[in-house]
């Protein structure tokens, strides 16, 4: 008798539970699981936008990609914002939070201020950085003119045109990132630094002993978000470059987009969102292995 | 004559079939899906309701398509229009989703060089037979009727036109001593001519350049659109004219002597500017600036200062071998899965016909596409508009017709970018552009 009804209670809460967990199960299903397997299927179809022609073509369209010199340099200009941005972005965010950390008069201020670009929008940051970075108006080179820098092209000059999207790019998230270390920073202990100080530790010492590495995990974390960020950036593109000078901008999402949009090839495209896809899962899951952390406090 | 007499009667004949066909058809679909019918005092007609797209434009032109839908719906009691204003940057991807779902409005608006993917991709309903009988095509210049047709068939209808002109500083020429250019639609500038004062007018240590030839390099449809016309004018084409291929044509000598000029122009006596600030013209850093008609209003409002006829004026756009630039601007389409195709057509008819075009052109200072419109709106006759509408009715010429086009367009932005900004060889780039477009056109035929 105990035992049954030890089982109905348990099959009862078991309902309970499926019922609570269906709503948001069916909205992940038809919102983002049937999608997602549609777009798959797509990927191995030749499949235009607006016809709705479709024809099984095996995996020709990822085999193309591979081919695709266009598509490969996406890649190519991906990583190298990837490569550039995570240290960069991720050294600039440590530093503003320590930075702002202790209280003072003007904390909150400053704080505001760095955050600021994380709330205006990409569309905004970007006309007022095309007008700062325009070759011969901009105030970008009057300002590094008036130090004797000769004149740097970063919309026309395809060379060096990534290194525009980089800076808009880590100046729109760093403060974002920067409260994200605010908060791993007030989860240390002041204990440890009140005991490092009565043995003699230096300021540095303080930093590369406790706080570096007690920021281990909020740093596996900033470092997880802003790959995968970096990998699917395009709103940026969008605004700033179109892609140009010279495709030297395109990045991989906005590849996908106008391959589905543009050219209406959405079977292709769907493949290439898959292989980003892979790309991004690979790189987090060898990320997370790395970066798992055994500390606990 | 008496071919055309016939086909023609077969053609008024085939659409009073249709129109006879159509009829009952909306009805019953109206009665099933219409609400009850109240009291019964109201009139017996069913309404049909049409479904209109189009991409949201400023206050005059969303006014104006209102306004001709509300004339519409009180001359045609029995049809509703249930308009949808998509925000602009949205519509395309809207449309083309919406197309493949079949879900898209039974009217909607077309960006006129897009219309070949969209019918050959049998997303359109052909108006072949309708235009023919009831909307007098020979209002109509013949360079803009072949931006309507793909295969031999109309499927779309446009309202109004845009046109490209040289617009120059009127000032700094005086300055220079340079004669003006004229502004007869006839009379245009040689490129030769319009480099020439460029260099005379490019002074780099106070920031003017001498000419912006197309817009400088941006995304979308604004590239093909203003340096298609240059390989034109220096005696090129974009793809043969069956449309087969870009191979001897953008490769050809005279597309990289065009390519050659403007890659010049930027590279080699740095006339134009790599980098084009917001608003170059009316802020005087650039002496030379081909732009659009829309401009105008533009200029006026935000620029009052810088007054047309003193500070500046407009000459035809520059020629080579021949005077050219491009048409097709917003048209209208009904989708090929509309179940009231004669209706939709009898909106589209009445906006771009003569009094729906009229209304438009005249709330929104949009070109007029037909010949009467033109004749009874004065100040299209005048200066500075004469010059658009010259141009427009005599030397305009559609992009390529082609369900290619989405790659043309791409390749023709990467070709002059590649080449104007990357300083690239020319024969390199337009061999690439080719390889482009062919590919493109190979997948569609399979």
């Amino acid at each position: 008798m105990i035992a049954g009804k030890q089982y109905s209670l348990r099959r009862s809460d078991g309902i309970t539970g499926f019922l609570f967990v269906l709503p948001a199960f069916i909205l992940l299903l038809v919102f983002v699981f049937i999608p997602m397997a549609k777009a798959f299927y797509y990927s191995f179809n030749d499949y235009m936008l607006v016809s709705g022609s479709k024809t099984f073509v095996g995996l020709k369209n990822y085999a193309d990609l591979l081919q695709d010199t266009k598509f490969l340099n996406s890649i190519k200009h991906t990583f190298y914002f990837a490569v550039i941005v995570i240290p960069v972005q991720t050294a600039i965010a440590l530093g503003l939070a320590l930075l702002v950390k202790p209280q003072f008069k003007y904390t909150g201020f400053f704080r505001t201020a760095f955050f600021v670009p994380v709330v205006i929008s990409t569309a905004v940051a970007g006309t007022v950085f095309k007008l700062i970075y325009n070759r011969d108006f901009g105030l970008l080179n009057v300002l590094i003119g008036a130090v004797g820098i000769p004149k740097i092209s970063l919309l026309s000059n395809a060379d060096i045109a990534m290194n525009g999207v980089i800076i808009l790019g880590i100046w729109k998230a760093a403060g974002f990132f920067m409260i994200v270390y605010l908060a791993g920073l007030n989860n240390i202990p002041q204990d440890l630094y009140e005991s490092a100080r009565v043995d003699g530790a230096s300021k540095l010492q303080q930093f590369f002993y406790i706080t570096l590495p007690l920021l281990k995990r909020t740093t596996a974390f900033i470092i997880i978000m802003t790959t995968i960020d970096a990998i699917k950036l395009s709103g940026i593109v969008f605004v700033l470059t179109s892609g140009g000078p010279n495709s030297s901008t395109e990045t991989i999402v906005y590849f996908i987009y106008k391959t589905a949009f543009d050219q209406m090839q959405m079977g292709y495209a769907s493949a290439a969102a898959f292989i980003l896809f892979f790309m991004i899962l690979i790189i987090s899951v060898i990320q997370m292995l790395f970066l798992r952390s055994k500390v606990n406090y | 004559m008496k071919k055309l007499f016939s086909s023609m009667l077969t053609v008024t004949m085939l659409s009073i079939v249709l129109a006879a066909c159509s009829n009952p058809g909306g009805d019953q679909s109206k009665n099933a899906t219409n609400e009850p019918q109240n009291g019964g005092s109201s009139p017996k007609t069913e309404t049909v309701t049409l479904k209109f797209w189009r991409p949201s434009g400023n206050d005059a032109e969303n006014g104006a398509i209102s306004k001709l839908i509300e004339n519409f719906e009180a001359k045609n009691p029995g049809i509703k229009v249930d308009l949808e204003n998509v925000p602009f940057d949205n519509y395309e991807t809207k449309v083309r989703t919406a197309l493949a779902g079949k879900t898209a409005g039974d009217i909607i608006a077309i960006d006129a060089p897009t219309m070949s993917s969209y019918a050959n991709a049998g997303a359109l309903y052909d108006l072949t037979s309708f235009m023919e009988a009831d909307a007098d095509l020979k209002d109509i210049p013949e360079g803009i009727l072949q931006s309507m047709k793909y295969d031999g068939k109309y499927y779309i209808a446009p309202i109004s036109e845009a046109n490209i002109a040289l617009f120059y500083n009127k000032k700094m020429f005086e300055a220079k001593g340079i004669p003006l250019p004229s502004k007869n639609v006839d009379e245009a500038w040689t490129w030769d001519q319009v480099l020439d004062a460029a260099k005379k007018l490019n002074d780099p240590a106070k920031g003017v350049y001498g000419i912006d030839p197309a817009q400088g390099f941006g995304g979308g449809e604004g590239p093909a659109y203003f340096k298609t016309p240059i390989l034109w004018q220096f005696g090129a084409e974009v793809l043969s004219p069956d449309g087969s291929t870009a191979k001897g044509y953008l490769d050809s000598k005279e597309a990289k002597e065009a390519l050659t000029f403007y890659q010049s122009l930027y590279q080699t006596y740095k006339v134009s500017p790599l980098e084009l600030p917001p608003d170059p013209f009316p802020t005087g850093k650039v002496a030379m600036f081909v732009d659009g008609i829309w401009d105008l209003a533009n200029f006026t409002t935000n620029f009052p200062n810088f007054k047309l006829g003193e500070d500046w004026d407009i000459a035809p756009l520059p020629k080579a071998k021949r005077q050219a630039m491009a048409n097709g601007s917003w048209t209208f389409g009904v989708t090929a899965d509309s179940k009231y195709p004669k209706e939709a057509w009898q909106l589209i008819n009445y906006m771009t016909g003569t009094e729906g075009a009229k209304i438009y052109a005249d709330m929104t200072g949009a070109l007029p596409v037909r010949y009467s419109v033109v004749d009874q709106t004065p100040k299209m006759k005048e200066y500075p508009y004469s010059v658009f509408v010259g141009q427009l009715q005599k030397y305009s010429m559609p992009r390529p017709v082609t369900p290619a086009y989405p790659a043309v367009s791409a390749a023709i932005r990467e070709l002059f970018e590649d080449v104007g900004q990357g300083n690239r060889d020319v024969n390199a780039a337009a061999a690439d552009a080719v390889k482009k477009i062919d590919d493109a056109i190979e997948a569609l035929k399979r």
